[in-house]
């Protein structure tokens, strides 16, 4: 028999299969749903940033339009900061229902603020989405050990493995059609749907080639994995026990377990900790000299230094000042917590390479740009804006400048993609 | 009764000589007594780190020194949710909420510092918790033990001889059941020993017996299956087959789609966007801060017409603190509203999830466990009305105290004038107003009647596989 007709026999061995034909159907219908479902919590983000925009627009015109000093203005103005998701983001919700994504800020100390988490339901966060991510990460392997590991098996039992390598010309062909022929039907059946949903984001044809052989490399890794094990001489469902294991152990236990591992292995500073320490600083300072205040204000900011001078009780330049010390008290806790999570980040994806599941929920998104690593962008992000807004307002605080509303054409704007290469 | 034995006898010794079988059994039981050491030390330690904190909030607050009680209500307070004593097997959505909340005047805050914000993320079914470990690892190791309990007898043809021998085929389900049964026995005893710590914490014996009776009736609801499985069909390919997909279905893809479902069905709009509509309904409340506010000329009236007096300088009281108090009861009564119907939408879009038990005992037995230990969104809840009871009791009692303990004009006079300003410093006696926070789940007979609606989920699920067994079963051996 010639390579073709091998492979138009198989197709028709395989199109007679009903269980077969099941499988990659009730595939297909698993991953559209998991592209819809990314789909529309994509579209629910982006629809919740857009009517944000325009509520936080009107509420801060509104509230610096009844103030009529600079301090006030501050204090009572509201700044929206968000972390758009990316076309990308429906495959890989990520760790967008864990991390915040969006917060609302002024010009108070920032490590108060930025803790405040408008997280997702708690309980539905614990089970979490059905992503593409999730169903290519762990449900696909399952579906090749389905369909893999006894093709020899169950040939012996049906009485025709004999035959089959007799008239497929030599063994190794007959069993390389039939497996090629299984994984690319399973394969375009689940990848269409995803390919679809990105074309209707517009995602970049780079990051579909990407995310495609992200796919192909878990395909083949339990591809391969199922033939190694059903060339074994163990009966079938022996053989799928032992690939279901590995499953068990390598997508349930190893992920888990190096979770754990990498939290004892780096410790972070406890967030009560820092804003602990940071109340403190800032309510002290009502009760203490105003020097107190002002002189490691002026370490930070010697720029001020001939301003720094406070005469009345109460003058708002002093009032930010003890604000800004009340960061800076903790920036060093605030800091290590930060650098801390992103070195778990960093070792937990070394362990992810123990991990095929892992790895792969990994890889989609980090492409996506929902992983830890964004969560942290978009924190710093946060924190650079944050440090505009001070650099705005002191100039207007420190030199005393009379109150004009024009001075606000000139607010800073939040821009989510400050500092970014996307 | 000894025939059953005997095969559920039998069905023990092909385990002990298969391989499979044996390191099957015995990984579950290392990663069950691992999985429970470990997230006893975790929950213990998080338990205490809390209490810890707790105290320490507490002494923070009522060491701070003689001052104007209106700073007191800025100052604060911190509440830290402590672990029930059940978490130490089933931590819930402990790591998924904030776990400490800042509570001060004219603000009701959100919870901060999930532990999942700090963890690696790589987990992809959270922390490996004994209770995780039983609802899904456990069913798929009673599988992987018992698929072939019978289809291996047909295959040798032992079955024939067994029927021929007058046993009976209730019997011979039976038996191979009790066997499934004794793995399930011992796959329950880490959680028993487990329990030992929780009751030694605190917590009721007869809930603990209770939480435990549920999980060995979920895990003999599977033992069920995997018997009715392995009876009626043919080969053990297909008893694994069916089994396997079975479990995929209710144990990994349930509760996403659950989850999935859930959100799409209830549109919960985030804390940022409600507190839009907050301050839209805050604005008509008068400033506390400003007793000139004219949303206060009703109550000025009614004090002066109720004291008999002409202006506010003349009352008893402190004008300034009675409005403080007033303004932080109505702001209060306002943001309760809000923070009620968050709350309602978040069970709302947890009740529709939870209606997917009636499909997938994993999803039920998970509700079951975290009603009993005390981890569930409610109790989550339980724990936002709380503090913000806490709040208000502290902040309310230092309004009264700024409305008692100075006189207005002291107050009124106090930033230009220093020795107004010393009088209206208060001794910190008075802060002894805050009251110990300790968190404590709802009590064990309320949690015991929540847990029922999911536990009859399950017992549904065992009396139809039983009813199928006796059917379909009975004619198919």
């Amino acid at each position: 028999m010639t390579a073709t007709a091998v492979f138009s026999r198989e197709l028709r061995f395989f199109l007679k299969q009903p269980f077969a034909i099941w499988l990659i159907i009730v595939a297909t219908g698993l991953s559209t749903f998991s592209v819809w479902s990314g789909l529309t919590e994509v579209d629910r983000q982006s629809a919740t940033i857009e009517r944000l925009l325009v509520a936080d627009a009107k509420d801060r015109a509104a509230a610096i339009e009844k103030e009529s000093d600079f301090g006030g203005a501050a204090y009572y103005s509201f700044h929206l900061t968000f972390d758009p998701p990316s076309a990308l983001s429906f495959a890989a919700l990520g760790e967008r229902d864990v991390f915040p994504w969006k917060h609302r800020i002024r010009m108070l100390a920032l490590e108060g603020q930025i803790y405040e988490s408008d997280a997702a339901n708690a309980e539905l966060a614990q089970s979490g989405q059905f992503d593409f991510a999730f169903f290519l990460s762990v449900l696909t392997p399952l579906f090749l050990i389905i369909l893999l590991h006894d093709q020899r098996a169950s040939e012996k039992v049906a009485g025709r493995h004999d035959l089959l390598v007799a008239t497929a010309g030599y063994g190794q062909n007959l069993w390389r059609s039939r497996t090629i022929v299984r994984v690319s039907l399973l394969g375009v059946g689940l990848f269409l749907p995803f390919l679809v949903g990105a074309l209707m984001s517009g995602v970049d044809t780079q990051l579909i080639a990407l995310v495609f052989l992200v796919v192909f490399a878990q395909i083949l890794f339990w591809t391969f994995l199922c033939l190694w094990a059903s060339a074994r001489p163990f009966s079938g469902p022996a053989i799928a026990s032992g690939l279901l294991a590995f499953w068990v152990l390598t997508t349930f236990v190893m992920p888990a377990a190096s979770d754990a591992i990498v939290e004892r292995a780096i410790p972070a500073p406890e967030g009560g900790d820092i804003i602990l320490a940071q109340r403190e600083k800032v309510n002290d300072a009502w009760d203490l000299r105003k020097e107190a205040t002002m002189e490691p204000f002026v370490a930070q900011h010697p720029e001020w230094a001939d301003d720094a001078k406070i005469e009345r009780p109460f003058e708002w330049k002093w009032y930010y000042a003890f604000q800004q010390v009340g960061d800076q008290a903790v920036a060093a806790m605030s800091n290590d917590r930060r650098v801390a999570v992103s070195r778990r980040n960093e070792m937990a994806g070394w362990f992810a390479f123990l991990s095929p599941s892992a790895l792969t929920q990994r890889s989609l998104s980090h492409l996506a740009n929902t992983d830890v690593g964004s969560a942290l962008t978009y924190q710093h992000r946060v924190r650079n804006f944050h440090a505009e807004l001070r650099s705005f307002y002191y100039p207007l605080l420190f030199k005393n400048a009379a109150y004009r509303a024009e001075a606000f054409e000139s607010l800073p704007e939040y821009d989510p993609a400050m500092g970014s290469d996307r | 009764m000894s025939v059953i034995r005997n095969i559920a006898i039998d069905e023990w010794r092909y385990w002990r000589r298969s391989r499979i079988a044996i390191s099957v059994l015995l990984t579950g039981l290392v990663l069950l007594v691992g999985s429970a050491f470990l997230t006893a030390i975790q929950m213990i330690d998080a338990s205490h780190e809390r209490e810890h904190l707790q105290t320490e909030a507490e002494n923070a607050f009522l060491n701070q020194p003689e001052r104007h009680p209106h700073r007191m209500v800025h100052y604060g307070h911190y509440a830290f949710r402590t672990p029930p004593p059940l978490s130490v097997i089933d931590p819930g959505i402990d790591a998924y909420t904030g776990n400490s909340i800042f509570l001060e005047g004219h603000r009701q805050n959100s919870a901060m510092f999930a532990d999942r914000q700090a963890s690696a993320g790589i987990a992809m079914f959270g922390a490996l918790s004994p209770a995780l470990l039983l609802q899904i690892l456990a069913p798929l190791l009673l599988i992987l033990m018992g698929y072939s309990a019978i289809t291996r007898e047909r295959e040798a043809r032992t079955l024939d001889q067994m029927i021929a021998q007058g046993v009976t085929s209730v019997q011979i389900m039976l038996g191979k059941g009790l066997a499934l049964g004794g793995v399930t026995a011992l796959l329950v005893l880490p959680l028993c020993i487990a329990s030992v710590l929780a009751a030694s914490e605190g917590e009721a014996v007869s809930l603990i017996a209770f939480f435990i009776s549920g999980y060995a009736l979920y895990l003999l609801t599977w033992c069920a299956a995997i018997v009715l499985s392995s009876t009626i069909m043919r080969t053990a390919g297909g008893s694994l087959g069916a089994l396997l997909a079975v479990w995929v279905i209710v144990a990994m893809l349930m509760p996403r789609v659950s989850s999935t479902v859930a959100t799409n069905i209830v549109d919960a709009p985030g804390k940022i966007e409600t507190d839009f509509a907050v301050i839209e309904a805050v604005s008509k409340i008068g400033d506390g801060h400003n007793a000139g506010d004219p949303a206060f000329t009703a109550l000025r009236a009614n004090l002066l017409q109720q004291y008999n007096v002409d202006s506010v300088e003349e009352l008893p009281i402190n004008f300034r603190g009675v409005v403080a108090g007033a303004a932080e009861a109505e702001l209060t009564d306002t943001l309760n509203q809000f923070a009620e119907e968050r709350m309602r939408v978040e069970s709302k879009q947890v009740r529709i999830a939870r209606y997917f038990g009636w499909l997938s005992p994993v999803l039920s037995i998970r509700e079951f466990s975290m009603k009993l230990a005390g981890v569930d969104l409610e109790t989550h809840h339980r724990f936002l009305r709380e503090t913000e009871k806490l709040r208000f009791d502290f902040v309310q009692s230092l309004n009264k105290a700024h409305a008692e303990k100075m006189t207005y004009l002291d107050d009124a006079g106090r930033s230009g004038d220093p020795e107004a300003e010393k009088r209206t410093r208060i001794s910190t006696e008075n802060w002894k107003v805050l009251e110990a926070f300790s968190f404590e789940p709802f009590p064990a007979t309320d949690r015991v009647e929540a847990s029922f609606n999911p536990l009859a989920k399950i017992m549904l699920w065992l009396i139809a596989i039983l009813l199928l067994c006796r059917t379909i079963g009975r004619r198919a051996l």
